[in-house]
C-alpha cells in the first residue's frame, strides 16, 4: 500500500465503518474490460469502476469538476487546455501515476499504421491515415477530422491543443479513461493492445488489470459474476484522512435482463437497483419485508418518438423508398404537426405508464434541466386543430376517414421493436389516436436488428417509433442525430447537403454549439435548435419515462441525485457490518 | 474395427462442411449483423463502424466470408468472438466444463434411477408399482424440459431452498475445498432434476420392455431348468442381455451431453455452453455459433460411434467388420 497522496481528495461525507460488501447485478455478460474495445453499457460500467479520468461531471449540477486533474486552465484563444494532475497518486499496483500515462493513453488513440519497409504512414482509400488501434476514441475524439495534440510539460502537467475551438473538449477529452503505461506499453509496441484485458485476462490474471479508480477486479466467472475488491491505493480519503472506499468488495451478479435484475432486488438479494416504470409497483411491495427503499428519481433522460421516412432516395431497383404521394404528405410540416396534435400523450402516460412518465415536448428530456428549453412550440391533444391542419392541406373527411386531395386514403405503417413492451403498448395507443383523426395506421412489430437495418440501411419503411436512452451530458454529443450529414439523422441520414432550409439552419447552429465555450452563448444556439425541431416536428416526441432507484436501508451516506443516481458516491457509502 | 472407426470419422467431414455452410447462409439471411446494435448507439463514430466492418470482412458476400473462415479453421483457428473479443476456443473452454458437469450429473442421476426402476417394473409386471411407475413415466415424458425448469424456478423462488441461477455462490472463492464441492452440488440440484427427469422416464420404459423380452427368451428357461436360483437368473442372465439396447441409448446420451442442456441452462441461468450459444445466436456472434454447432455435430457422430463400439464389445453377435 502506498502512502496517501499529497493531493488526495477529501470527501465531505459523515465518517463510516469499513468492511461491508455490496451485491448488485449487471444486465448481460460483460464482453471486455479493455476500454479501447468496449462497446457495451455493462462494459462501461465495469471499466468505470476500475479506470478513472482527469475530469468528471458533478452529479448535482452537471458542471465539469476536477477528478485526477486537480485544476486546469484554458488559454485565451480557447485552444489550449492545461491540466494539473494530483501529486502522489498511485496505480492499484503501486506504480506512480504521472502525465506520461495521460500522454500514452492519447497516443494509443491516434497511433498510425506505418509501412514496415518505408516507415511511412499508410492511408486508406479516402486518403486519411489508417490507425493501428481503431477505438471509439480514435474517431470520437477527433474534431472535424483533426486530432487534438497532447504534450507533457512536466510529470504532473499535460497540455492539450485542439485544432479549432471546441467546447465539449473539457468534458469529452478530459473524461477519457486513463490507461497505465507501465502495464500496456509493451502490448502497444508489439501490436496486441486490443487483445489485452480481455475476459480471459479477467479469468486468469485479473491483477493485470490495473486502475486508478476505487476498485480492482478480483475474480470473474463467465456468465455468473464479477467481483471487485477495493483499490488499496485509491486517492480519495474521508474527513479523518482514512483511505476510501468503505466497502471491501462489490459483487456484481450477471443476470440476463432488467426484469431478472429487478426480481433479485425485490427478493432482498441485492443492495442497489435501478427500476423501470413498468416494474416499480410490484418491486415496492417488498419494501418492508426486505427492508429497502424505492425512490422516485424524477424524469429519466430517455425519450420516445415517432418519425416519418423523409428520405427521397431510391433503392437498387430504382424504386423510391417511400411512395411519392406519401412522401409529399410526410414532408409537409403541417402533416407532421397534425399528427402531433392528434396524439393523446396524457392518455399514453396514464394508460401505458400509469402516470410514471412526463410529456415530452422537445428533443431534450426534462432531466437535463440545464439544456432543456421549455419555450418551444407544444402540441397538446387537440383533435379539431389536427383536422383543421389536414383540411388546410386540401385533405377531406369522408365520414370518419381521411382522404388526400387526390382521393387516396391517408394510411401508413408504423414499425417498432417487438421486445420493448412499453413501446408496443405506446404504438397501440398511437394507432387508436390516429383512428380518431381519420388516419389508418398499420402496426408492425419487428426485432431490433431488422428495425436498425431498415432505418439505417434499407430505408424501406414509412414511419418508426423508437427511443433514445442514456442522454448525453453535452448537447454536442447529439450531432450525429441532429446534423443533416449525421449517421443517426433518423428521418434522412447521411445527406450530402441539407435537404431543407431548416436542416441547414440546424447544421449551422450545431456547429456554433461546438465552437463556443461560453455556456450562455451555447445555450442560446441550442435553444434555437430545439425550437426548430419543435416547429418542424421531424421527430414527433411522445413521453419521457420516469426513473426509479432502490437501495437497501442498511446503507449510509446515500444521497441520490437525478444525474448521478444512487451510487455516484460509492466511495462514501458504508453499512454496519453484521456478523 | 479400425477401418470402421476411420470410415465413420471420415463421414464427419462432409457433414461438418454442410452444416457450417448452412449456418453461414442462414446467418447471412438474418437481418443485420453483430454490429447492428452498435450502429444504433449515438456515440459510436461511423468511421469506427466502418473500420470494424472492414476488419471482420462484413462488407463481403457470405461465401467469401465462409471461405476465409474455413481457411482459418483448417489451420486450427476457430476465429474470434465478435462480442467478447477473445478466441472462440477460449470462450468455449470457459464454459464447456460447467455444461459437461451438468450433463454428467443428469446422466448419472437418470440412469441410476431408471435402470433399477425399469427392472423392478418388469419383475413385478402388472403390479401396483408397475402401473404407478408407468403413469409417472408418461407424465414425466409429456412435460417439456423448459416447462419443468420454469416450475423449478418457481419452486426455488417460493421456498428459497435452492439458488436461482449460477453454478456457484458469491462466497464460493472463500470456501474450503469441501465447501466448494457442496456449493457446486447445491447449484446443480435443480438443473440436474430438470434435465434428468425426462430421460428417467424413457430409459425406464426401454429397460422394462427389454427385460420383459429377455425374460421370455429360451436361455432363461434353460437357466431355470439348470436349477439356478431366480436371483441369479434375473440379474446375471436377463439383465446382461436386456442392457444391450441401452448401450446404443448411451451413445445418444453422450452425443447430447453438451447440446442437450441448452433449454435448461437458459431457463435456470446456468452458465454453460448452451447459454453461451443462445446468447451468441441473439448477438449474431457467428464464429461462436459455428464452433458450437460443429462441436454438437461431432459429439453426435462420436456418440453413435461409441455406441456401436460398445455394442460390439457387449454383444458378441455383432461383428462390425463383417459388412464388406
Amino acid at each position: 500500500m502506498q502512502p496517501i497522496p499529497v493531493d488526495a481528495e477529501v470527501v465531505d461525507f459523515s465518517v463510516g465503518e469499513f468492511g461491508a460488501n455490496i451485491i448488485e447485478t449487471i444486465e448481460g455478460d460483460v464482453a471486455t474490460v479493455n476500454p479501447l474495445v468496449n462497446e457495451s453499457v455493462g462494459g462501461s460500467l465495469v471499466i468505470g469502476r476500475i479506470l478513472d479520468s482527469l475530469v468528471t461531471m458533478d452529479p448535482k449540477t452537471g458542471e465539469v469538476i476536477p477528478n485526477l486533474a486537480k485544476s486546469w486552465e484554458i488559454s485565451e484563444d480557447n485552444l489550449q487546455y492545461t491540466f494539473h494532475l494530483r501529486k502522489g497518486v498511485h496505480w492499484s499496483d503501486g506504480e506512480p501515476f504521472t502525465a506520461e500515462d495521460v500522454v500514452f493513453t492519447w497516443q494509443t488513440f491516434f497511433a498510425k499504421q506505418s509501412d514496415p519497409e518505408t516507415g511511412e504512414v499508410m492511408t486508406g482509400e479516402d486518403g486519411r491515415p489508417l490507425y493501428r488501434y481503431n477505438s471509439r476514441s480514435t474517431f470520437g475524439q477527433q474534431i472535424n477530422g483533426q486530432e487534438p495534440q497532447v504534450e507533457m510539460l512536466d510529470d504532473f502537467t499535460v497540455r492539450f491543443t485542439t485544432p479549432e475551438v471546441y467546447a465539449p473538449f473539457l468534458l469529452f477529452g478530459g473524461g477519457v479513461d486513463i490507461l497505465p503505461k507501465h502495464i500496456l506499453y509493451d502490448a502497444y509496441e508489439d501490436g496486441t493492445l486490443m487483445d489485452q484485458w480481455s475476459l480471459q485476462t479477467a479469468i486468469d490474471e485479473p491483477w493485470k488489470i490495473v486502475g486508478l479508480n476505487m476498485f480492482v477486479l478480483e475474480t470473474y466467472r463467465p456468465g455468473e459474476r464479477m467481483v471487485f475488491a477495493r483499490n488499496p491505493n485509491y486517492w480519495k480519503v474521508n474527513t479523518q484522512g482514512e483511505r476510501l472506499p468503505y466497502v471491501d468488495r462489490v459483487i456484481s451478479k450477471i443476470v440476463p435482463d432488467g426484469n431478472s435484475s429487478n426480481v433479485a432486488f425485490a427478493q432482498g438479494q441485492t443492495d442497489f437497483e435501478s427500476i423501470g416504470p413498468d416494474n416499480v409497483a410490484w418491486v415496492r411491495r417488498g419494501e418492508e419485508r426486505f427492508d429497502y427503499t424505492v425512490l422516485d428519481m424524477g424524469p429519466s433522460s430517455s425519450t420516445n418518438f415517432i418519425w416519418f421516412n423523409l428520405n427521397p432516395g431510391k433503392n437498387a431497383e430504382g424504386e423510391p423508398f417511400v411512395a411519392p404521394y406519401k412522401f409529399d404528405w410526410f414532408s409537409d410540416k403541417r402533416f407532421r404537426q397534425a399528427i402531433s396534435y392528434g396524439i393523446n400523450r396524457e392518455g399514453i402516460i396514464r394508460g401505458v405508464f400509469f402516470n410514471r412518465a412526463d410529456i415530452l415536448n422537445g428533443y431534450v428530456s426534462p432531466k437535463r434541466k440545464f439544456w432543456y428549453n421549455d419555450e418551444v412550440r407544444k402540441y397538446p391533444y387537440q383533435v379539431e386543430r389536427s383536422r383543421a391542419l389536414f383540411q388546410e392541406m386540401g385533405f377531406e373527411y369522408r365520414g370518419q376517414e381521411l382522404f388526400d386531395a387526390e382521393g387516396r386514403r391517408v394510411e401508413f405503417t408504423l414499425i417498432t421493436n417487438s421486445n420493448n413492451g412499453l413501446r408496443v403498448e405506446m404504438a397501440t395507443v398511437f394507432k387508436e389516436n390516429m383512428a380518431a383523426i381519420g388516419v389508418d395506421v398499420e402496426l408492425q412489430f419487428l426485432d431490433f436488428n431488422t428495425i436498425v437495418t431498415k432505418i439505417s440501411d434499407a430505408f424501406d419503411y414509412e414511419a418508426c417509433m423508437l427511443g433514445l436512452g442514456g442522454g448525453a451530458p453535452d448537447p454536442y454529443a447529439g450531432k450525429d442525430i441532429l446534423m443533416s450529414g449525421g449517421r443517426m439523422h433518423f428521418w434522412y441520414p447521411q445527406q450530402q447537403s441539407p435537404a431543407t432550409e431548416w436542416e441547414a439552419r440546424i447544421d449551422e447552429l450545431m456547429r456554433e454549439v461546438g465552437r463556443h465555450t461560453e455556456v450562455e452563448v451555447r445555450k442560446e444556439y441550442f435553444n434555437e435548435v430545439q425550437a426548430i425541431l419543435a416547429e418542424q416536428q421531424p421527430f414527433i416526441f411522445l413521453v419521457s419515462a420516469k426513473e426509479y432507484a432502490g437501495y437497501r436501508n442498511r446503507w449510509r451516506n446515500v444521497e441520490p441525485t437525478p444525474l448521478g443516481g444512487v451510487t455516484w458516491n460509492l466511495e462514501s457509502l458504508w453499512s454496519e457490518v453484521s456478523e | 474395427m479400425i477401418a470402421f472407426i476411420l470410415r465413420r470419422l471420415l463421414t464427419l467431414i462432409p457433414l461438418l462442411l454442410g452444416i457450417t455452410l448452412l449456418v453461414f447462409l442462414l446467418m447471412s439471411l438474418a437481418p443485420g449483423d453483430f454490429l447492428t446494435p452498435v450502429r444504433a448507439q449515438r456515440d459510436v463514430p461511423a468511421e469506427l463502424i466502418q473500420a470494424i466492418q472492414t476488419e471482420f470482412g462484413l462488407d463481403q458476400p457470405w461465401y467469401v466470408q465462409y471461405y476465409k473462415w474455413l481457411g482459418n479453421v483448417l489451420q486450427g483457428n476457430l476465429g474470434h468472438s465478435w462480442a467478447f473479443k477473445v478466441p472462440v476456443a477460449d470462450l468455449i473452454g470457459q464454459r464447456i466444463w460447467a455444461t459437461f458437469l451438468l450433463s454428467l450429473c443428469a446422466f448419472v442421476f437418470s440412469w441410476a434411477i431408471a435402470i433399477p426402476l425399469g427392472v423392478l417394473a418388469a419383475v413385478y409386471k402388472d403390479s401396483i408399482f408397475d402401473r404407478v411407475s408407468a403413469v409417472l413415466a408418461y407424465a414425466a415424458l409429456s412435460i417439456p424440459e423448459f416447462f419443468l425448469a420454469l416450475g423449478l424456478v418457481f419452486f426455488a423462488a417460493q421456498t428459497g431452498w435452492f439458488p436461482l441461477g449460477g453454478a456457484t455462490s458469491i462466497d464460493y472463492d472463500y470456501l474450503s475445498f469441501g465447501g466448494k464441492m457442496l456449493d457446486r452440488a447445491h447449484h446443480l440440484v435443480l438443473p440436474t432434476l430438470a434435465l434428468g427427469i425426462g430421460s428417467i422416464a424413457s430409459i425406464m420404459r426401454i429397460m422394462r420392455a427389454n427385460f420383459l423380452d429377455s425374460m421370455r427368451a429360451g436361455f432363461v428357461a434353460t437357466a431355470r431348468a439348470k436349477g439356478l436360483r431366480e436371483r441369479v437368473v434375473m440379474f446375471k442372465h436377463v439383465l446382461r442381455n436386456a442392457i444391450n439396447p441401452l448401450v446404443s441409448a448411451f451413445g445418444f446420451a453422450f452425443s447430447s451431453l453438451l447440446s442437450g442442456a441448452l433449454m435448461v441452462e437458459i431457463v435456470l441461468q446456468y452458465p454453460g455452453l448452451g447459454q453461451l450459444m443462445y446468447q451468441s445466436i441473439l448477438r449474431e456472434d457467428q464464429f461462436v455459433v459455428l464452433a458450437s454447432v460443429m462441436l454438437g455435430c461431432s459429439m453426435l457422430v462420436l456418440g453413435n460411434l461409441l455406441a456401436d463400439i460398445l455394442l460390439a464389445w457387449s454383444d458378441p453377435r455383432i461383428r462390425l467388420e463383417r459388412k464388406k
